[in-house]
């Protein structure tokens, strides 16, 4: 049987793909690596999810290998099993949408021309977009309707241009430290705003409103009121989906992918044909799957003549803070509020979105506030140093873990800036093999020092935010560390066949029926979570395919 | 940082280890008793609350999500716990005073297998404590010891 589209990957990046073109008649298979989990699967047992890794594979099965570039050229080596560095975001069905806590920022117009707009940066490889927000903003639209996003619209200086007025979905509860964080940026003269979410407040698009479970990021959604992509879109449409799935090479000829070749979980190979292949397996392995399918049309790995699949890997840079409330500071309605379980804290600021010093413009970024994940395991592990960072135990162990989590709660602040693409940050294919034989991604790190800079004059905002706040034992940390759950690069689209893997329609320069769709597409990233951007172009690069085969 | 990890091997728990004085055996204990003492001794609260922390140790060495690596240090670092109480006062661990063995734990405290060991146990007994009571460990005591509600829904089975 020869499909119409073959889809790997089930996440953000496939399932809008998969939703609109089997809704529109088309013959649509999804070939996901993971298992088949909904809503009565997931549970908040946090030793399962969150200290076992219950939802991405084992890394003594696959791993990656981490080449970590320094600035002077030196390569330092890490096994990913061996180190317990972990790439993998969630192998399900929905893929690490699942997962997500739901932050949903847009990109602004700037971010689709940061060459142009904020000039060239020695040692990056900035590139403007081939498509600007116009073109995707009727789609980051749909997606607030479609997958659900809720929020409330609040002007501010860097508020992005809006075909429509409001969110289609009212903003969650919020906890009542939210007034608190009102009044510090007010003082300060700051504009904050309540974070967007996909999460669903209430019942609506056949799927259950939030529960205020108090457990939402790295958990799946008994309710289905996040927006993950199976929820939202696989849930909602008869796309085939093959479970267990693991693609590890694709076929070609000269100029169009002929077959897929995926393991089940017995490691048994199968094959599947299609009339358009479209990938969608994260970053990381999307590249990897090209560059282990090398052929004698395509000996550098598929779409790969210019050596450029893989290259520009992203991250989104930037680190994250703390401050801590205590009982012994406030009146006993604020210490009832500061334990306000179950309700968000949604807060968000761009004012430094973009920002001067000595009259020359930088882009800046975005920062979420939020408290402190309700996980206990890793709060009481916390505690387990005294103000000399030696480790203590017994009864002194004992009251400081009591007096931390009954009488104080942190609120915590994530910076997310502008990870600049260069030469040094890139995937590879290491030598070393997973548990099917097949060569292991190898991510090449590097961090340009322009990054740290923009994170830390972010984060000392934010820092005063927390002190205008009253919050004790202030610290953040800006850092060059990648955060797994947020990639993308490696097949930046543009329209020089010669510079980039994809054109403006995310299908490859090379190879006329394979497109590209998670975030790998993306030559910066912005200064946002990715998510809500990897949704809406996936619905876009979805109507131009829906248009070819018809 | 905790080198010994790699290249010293130890029997399951309940096995014999022999406990060398730095030239010679000494002595031979099992891997069990020492651990649920040390366990005690670190976070006593635990036992007190009613705690099965030994229950959940059984756990955790046949899980296959943890690192055999992880598995293989817990046995080690019974043994080296042991070889530093005999080195300090000529005794095994578990028959050492508690004030004794609270020196001891002072002491490997201050190396870096040491802290790692401690560390390593401590979040162990953690997650024991705080587990759902679907694990067989816990019925929930140490969630209201912290007035901690868990977020709903609840497991159907231990993922173990």
């Amino acid at each position: 049987m020869i499909y119409d589209i073959c889809i790997i990957g089930s996440g953000a990046g496939g399932s809008p793909i998969a939703y609109e073109l089997s809704n529109a008649g088309f013959n649509v298979v999804v070939l996901e690596k993971g298992k088949y989990y909904k809503e009565e699967d997931f549970s908040k047992d946090e030793l399962a999810v969150s200290r076992r890794d219950k939802f991405t594979p084992d890394l003594k099965d696959e791993k990656h290998i981490i080449n970590e570039i320094s600035e002077d050229g030196s390569v330092k080596r890490y096994d990913g099993y061996e180190y317990s560095w972990n790439f993998w975001n969630g192998s399900m069905v929905g893929g690490s949408s699942n997962l997500m806590s739901g932050y949903f920022h847009r990109l602004k117009p700037n971010d689709f021309k940061l060459k142009s707009v904020y000039g060239e940066i020695d040692g990056a490889n900035v590139e403007d977009w081939p498509i600007d927000y116009d073109d995707l903003e009727p789609f980051y639209e749909k997606v607030e309707r479609v997958v659900g996003v809720s929020g409330k619209i609040k002007k501010h200086k860097f508020l992005e241009p809006r075909s429509t007025k409001e969110f289609p979905y009212v903003k969650l509860e919020e906890n009542g430290v939210t007034n608190w964080f009102d009044k510090a940026c007010d003082s300060l003269g700051y504009e904050s705003f309540a974070t967007p979410r996909a999460v669903l407040p209430n019942d609506t698009l056949n799927r259950k409103g939030c529960s205020y479970s108090n457990f939402c990021g790295s958990f799946g959604c008994a309710t289905g009121a996040k927006g993950s992509a199976r929820a939202a879109l696989l849930q909602k449409c008869d796309a085939k989906i093959i479970t267990e799935a693991f693609v590890y090479r694709l076929d070609s000829d000269k100029t169009k992918v002929t077959k897929a070749y995926y393991y089940d979980k017995n490691k048994k190979s199968h094959t599947i044909e299609a009339k358009i292949f479209v990938l969608a397996a994260q970053a990381i392995e999307s590249s990897r799957l090209l560059l282990n399918s090398a052929n004698k049309h395509f000996p550098n790995g598929l779409a790969n003549s210019n050596k450029q699949v893989g290259k520009n890997l992203i991250f989104s840079a930037g680190g994250s803070g703390e401050g801590r409330f205590d009982f012994n500071d406030l009146d006993k309605k604020q210490q009832v509020e500061l334990m306000q379980r179950g309700l968000f804290f949604n807060r968000s600021l761009q004012n430094d979105y973009e920002f001067e010093i000595e009259g020359k413009k930088y882009k800046g970024g975005t920062t979420d506030f939020l408290f402190e994940h309700q996980n206990l395991i890793p709060r009481v592990s916390r505690e387990f140093y005294n103000n000399s960072g030696d480790i203590i135990w017994g009864d002194q162990l004992k009251d400081k873990i009591h007096k931390a989590i009954t009488s104080t709660r942190k609120l915590t602040f994530e910076v997310f800036n502008d990870w600049l693409p260069t030469d040094k940050c890139f995937v590879s294919i290491d030598k070393e093999k997973d548990m099917y034989g097949v060569n292991v991604g190898a991510i090449n790190l590097h961090g340009h020092p322009h990054d740290l800079k923009v994170g830390e004059h972010l984060a000392q905002k934010a820092v005063k935010i927390l002190e205008e706040m009253g919050a004790h034992d202030i610290n953040y940390s800006i850092s060059s560390s990648p955060p797994p759950n947020l990639v993308a690069g490696g097949c930046r689209f543009g329209d020089d066949p010669k510079t980039c893997v994809l054109d403006k329609n995310c299908k490859t320069h090379e190879l006329n029926n394979l497109y590209v769709t998670d975030a790998s597409f993306m030559p910066t990233g912005g200064s946002v979570p990715y998510t809500w951007t990897i949704y809406a172009n996936s619905f876009r690069v979805a109507e131009i395919i829906k248009k070819e085969l018809s | 940082m905790f080198s010994r990890r790699k290249f010293l091997k130890a029997g399951c728990l309940g096995s014999i280890i022999f406990i060398s004085n730095g030239c010679s055996v000494f002595s031979a204990t099992t891997p069990k008793e020492t651990l649920s003492l040390l366990q005690e001794d670190l976070f006593p609260h635990s036992k007190s609350m009613g705690i099965d922390t030994q229950k959940y140790m059984q756990i955790i060495l046949k899980h296959t999500r943890v690192s055999d690596e992880d598995k293989k240090f817990i046995k080690n670092g019974i043994k080296w716990l042991n070889e530093e109480a005999v080195l300090l006062y000529d005794q095994t661990y578990v028959k050492l005073s508690p004030a004794k063995r609270q020196e001891v734990l002072k002491t490997i405290s201050k190396t870096n297998w040491g802290a790692g060991f401690i560390r390593d146990n401590l979040i162990y007994i953690m997650e024991a404590s705080f587990s759902d009571p679907v694990y067989g460990v816990s019925d929930g005591q140490g969630w209201e010891w912290l007035d901690f509600k868990t977020g709903l829904p609840q497991p159907k089975e231990a993922y173990v």
